[in-house]
């Protein structure tokens, strides 16, 4: 099993010149908890911004989310894995960086995330199926 | 183990299982031809989920008489037809969606995630075929059952995704309308019966310890 199997494919954006409140709004929207934070230019420059982002750097601090802009939180650049990636080599990529999702790209196109509950379900899928379970 | 021992009884008994375990591979097939036929929009595979649907009904009419002739203690016999019944529900799902999918072409923003779905759905029968095995060998279903469900969370996560994307759809016929809905609940329907033919699994399992 790799990434490509397990990986969500619905990634949400947000501008990097809108405000954090956008992000805000977005991600209760949809009951999700990390957006894809799109910087302007022609080359294509992807961020990432998440909940525990917004937290520890605009609410904790007792900003007001209207008058942060999302690059101003944003970590960049996102770590990307290639769609055949398996998932040990996945769950090392997220060791090393301490991150808890990693963006799986075609080229520049981001095409899917994994985040750490994508990799425990994997793992409980495969023990289901007798496979062998990192 | 006293399952197995249950299950293989008897020449009768063993024909009966077979026979599911004929039914619930001939699923995993249907829905590999049908994400094939989704994929390349190709009719004549479309046509043969059409077909695989009456092969499953053969079964499905083979295996309950085989049952109520006589196989399996009388107690035994309800809750292995309603397992029988409602995986035979995911071939009539995945006949009535086939037929949604020849009559229009499905929109191009939707293809996608539909074809996520499909190939879900295959995992997920395979899944269910793992446990019926699992039962019969009277290996505990727990983890089983278990990789059923977050294969349909899932699902359940996507379909959510594709009902909003269908709404910005502009649909300029009733029917067109109504068949691409009808559509997308079937694709997306097919794991939340196998999850229940799952679950059955494990209450047969249970009682009969």
């Amino acid at each position: 099993m790799n990434v490509q199997d397990i990986m969500t494919t619905r990634i949400e954006c947000v501008d990097a010149e809108s405000s954090v409140y956008d992000a805000v709004e977005k991600m209760v929207d949809k009951r999700i908890k990390s957006l894809v934070v799109k910087f302007p230019g022609k080359k294509i420059n992807y961020g990432v911004i998440t909940a525990r982002d917004i937290v520890f750097k605009v609410f904790s601090k007792g900003m007001n989310p209207n008058d942060v802009k999302n690059s101003e939180i944003a970590s960049k650049p996102v770590v990307c894995i290639d769609q055949g990636t398996d998932l040990i080599e996945a769950a090392k990529t997220m060791t090393n960086s301490n991150i808890a999702r990693v963006f799986v790209c075609d080229g520049d196109n981001i095409i899917g995330v994994v985040a750490l509950i994508d990799l425990m379900s994997a793992a409980l899928i495969m023990r289901a199926r007798g496979e062998d379970v990192p | 183990m006293f399952l197995k021992k249950l299950f293989s009884y008897g020449r009768q008994e063993q024909k009966v299982v077979n026979r599911i375990n004929d039914h619930i591979k001939l699923l995993c097939v249907t829905c590999e031809t049908f994400k094939s036929g989704f994929e390349k929009n190709d009719r004549s595979l479309l046509q043969k989920v059409i077909d695989l649907e009456r092969e499953g009904d053969f079964i499905r009419r083979e295996i309950v008489s085989e049952i109520y002739e006589g196989a399996f203690l009388p107690y035994l016999r309800p809750n292995l037809c309603k397992f029988v019944e409602i995986v035979d529900r995911v071939f009539d799902l995945l006949e009535d969606t086939a037929y949604n999918c020849i009559d229009m072409e499905i929109p191009e923003e939707l293809k996608g995630e539909c074809t996520q779905v499909a190939f879900l759905n295959i995992r997920i029968c395979e899944m269910l075929l793992i446990t019926f095995n699992a039962m019969l060998n009277g290996d505990p279903l727990r983890e089983k059952t278990l990789a059923i469900r977050i294969y349909e969370k899932k699902i359940d996560d996507i379909k959510l995704g594709l009902k909003k994307d269908l709404h910005k759809i502009r649909i300029n016929n009733f029917w067109d309308g109504k068949i691409l809905s009808e559509f997308i609940s079937g694709l997306t329907m097919i794991s939340d019966i196998i999850e229940d033919a799952g679950d059955y699994l494990q209450i047969i399992s249970v009682s009969m310890k």
